[in-house]
């Protein structure tokens, strides 16, 4: 039986902890109300984008553009691949940040060669992970520069990101970007998803909520397909950055509500355990004393 | 009254409008674009700019920033960054906005914080204008 100060101690210790989940975890679901009603409110537009470039694109007339631009003579394993991935910038999110982090280190075994895979990472605890993983096998590329933070996702911050990831793809830099975020499928449900943002392709764009695009055969563009495309193709970027930006800290604030709520249920339970320990020894202790004296008083009255 | 079509216009922190309209005037980049019901096909980009449209006999104006415009037969979507009404530009911001951004064209910078520098002091000079314009 462990003694009583010991108990009291760790009781103690665990009150505060209990403290501060449950202020995380009162911080976070006031967060995850702002970054809800910012996901709801940006998501209209992230499907919207999806789809109208979809349909936009199934009427453009094939042109040498730059941004579809497949660059087919390049090999395989030649191929310098660009992922933008999205991370959180704290820990204490439950496996929010594990599963993403999880999710590109499959994606970079599965690319042809590994020294080609150039990471942009947003958030602290990807950049710190894959920082330290690259100083010890010295494999993939961190982009240092690339200093993000994933709180708050603003359309200034996002338009950046475009313009920096755009123009190391014209410089052929880089010849395939993709953004790697974790989707919200329902409040308890998060996946990492990918999201192939550049060459255009036709068939890489997701589905549309509503998938009901009506056909036109052929569209005018003006001034000219180019020109549209030059414009349109940042825009698009830009928005699809902003989406992921604003679906992936909605999703941690998420799984960081959840994590806390836990941390504080367990932390409750552990001290309702522990008290009854500690009521336990505190009575064993009484009980004991009761029967010394008890001897000893049966002792004297003997003599 | 006019033949209408649907028009959507979806900024990216909500869905602007949606609903019928008879008449839509936009400033693409090379010009003023009127479209009505019936429009050609046709994709076209929207820089900075202002944009109005005619609901039930009465013009309704907006303020809008960089998107793109995708226009069918019976309908239309404006995708853009933002897009506010006159009377909900915030006059103070955007003033302030515009003196920062003429601060900064006077300093030295590269040639791509330039054109940033440039497309902030668009945005700003143009709320400024459809608020004025508009809304007094």
């Amino acid at each position: 039986m462990p003694n009583m100060r010991e108990i009291r101690e760790r009781i103690g210790s665990i009150q505060q902890i209990l403290k501060i989940t449950n202020a995380m975890y009162l911080m976070s679901s006031s967060k995850l109300k702002k970054a809800r009603a910012s996901l709801e409110c940006t998501e209209p537009y992230f499907y919207k984008l999806q789809s109208t470039i979809e349909s936009v694109l199934e009427h453009t007339p094939h042109t040498r553009q730059l941004y579809f631009d497949r660059r087919e003579d390049i090999p395989e394993n030649k191929r310098k691949k660009g992922y933008i991935v999205i991370t959180g910038d704290k820990g204490l999110c439950g496996s929010y940040n594990h599963n993403v982090l999880k999710y590109t280190e499959q994606k970079l075994k599965e690319a042809a060669d590994i020294d080609n895979c150039y990471l942009f990472v947003m958030g602290q605890v990807g950049r710190m992970f894959f920082q330290r993983r690259i100083q010890n096998d010295k494999k993939g590329y961190v982009d240092g520069e690339f200093l993000y933070t994933t709180q708050n996702p603003t359309l200034y911050r996002a338009s950046e990101i475009a313009e920096s990831v755009l123009a190391k793809f014209e410089k052929r830099e880089l010849d395939e970007v993709c953004v790697i975020y974790t989707d919200m499928v329902n409040s308890s449900l998060q996946e990492p998803r990918t999201l192939r943002l550049l060459p255009f392709e036709r068939k890489h764009f997701g589905k549309a909520a509503d998938g009901t695009m009506k056909k036109l055969p052929k569209a005018s563009f003006m001034p000219s397909p180019e020109e549209v495309m030059n414009y349109l193709i940042p825009q698009y970027a830009k928005g699809i950055i902003y989406g992921a930006m604003v679906e992936a800290f909605c999703c941690e604030q998420q799984a960081r509500m959840t994590a806390m709520d836990a941390a504080t249920n367990s932390a409750k339970d552990m001290i309702k355990d522990l008290s009854l320990m500690y009521n336990r020894a505190r009575q064993a202790a009484i009980t004991q004393e009761i029967t010394e004296v008890c001897g000893g008083a049966a002792s004297i009255n003997q003599e | 009254m006019a033949k209408t079509f649907h028009l959507e216009i979806i900024a990216t922190d909500r869905i602007f409008f949606s609903g019928e309209v008879e008449h839509l005037v936009i400033t693409a980049i090379d010009g003023l674009l009127g479209i009505m019901a019936g429009h050609e096909p046709l994709v076209t980009c929207l820089p900075t700019g202002e944009l109005k449209y005619l609901v039930d006999g009465e013009w309704k104006y907006a303020a809008i920033s960089e998107g793109f415009i995708q226009v069918m037969p019976d309908s239309s979507i404006i995708l853009a960054d933002t897009c506010e009404l006159p009377e909900e530009i915030d006059i103070k911001r955007a003033q302030e906005a515009k003196e920062r951004a003429e601060e900064l064209l006077r300093q030295k910078q590269s040639i791509r914080e330039y054109y940033e520098t440039q497309a902030a002091l668009n945005r700003a000079m143009n709320r400024l204008k459809v608020s004025q314009k508009h809304f007094k």
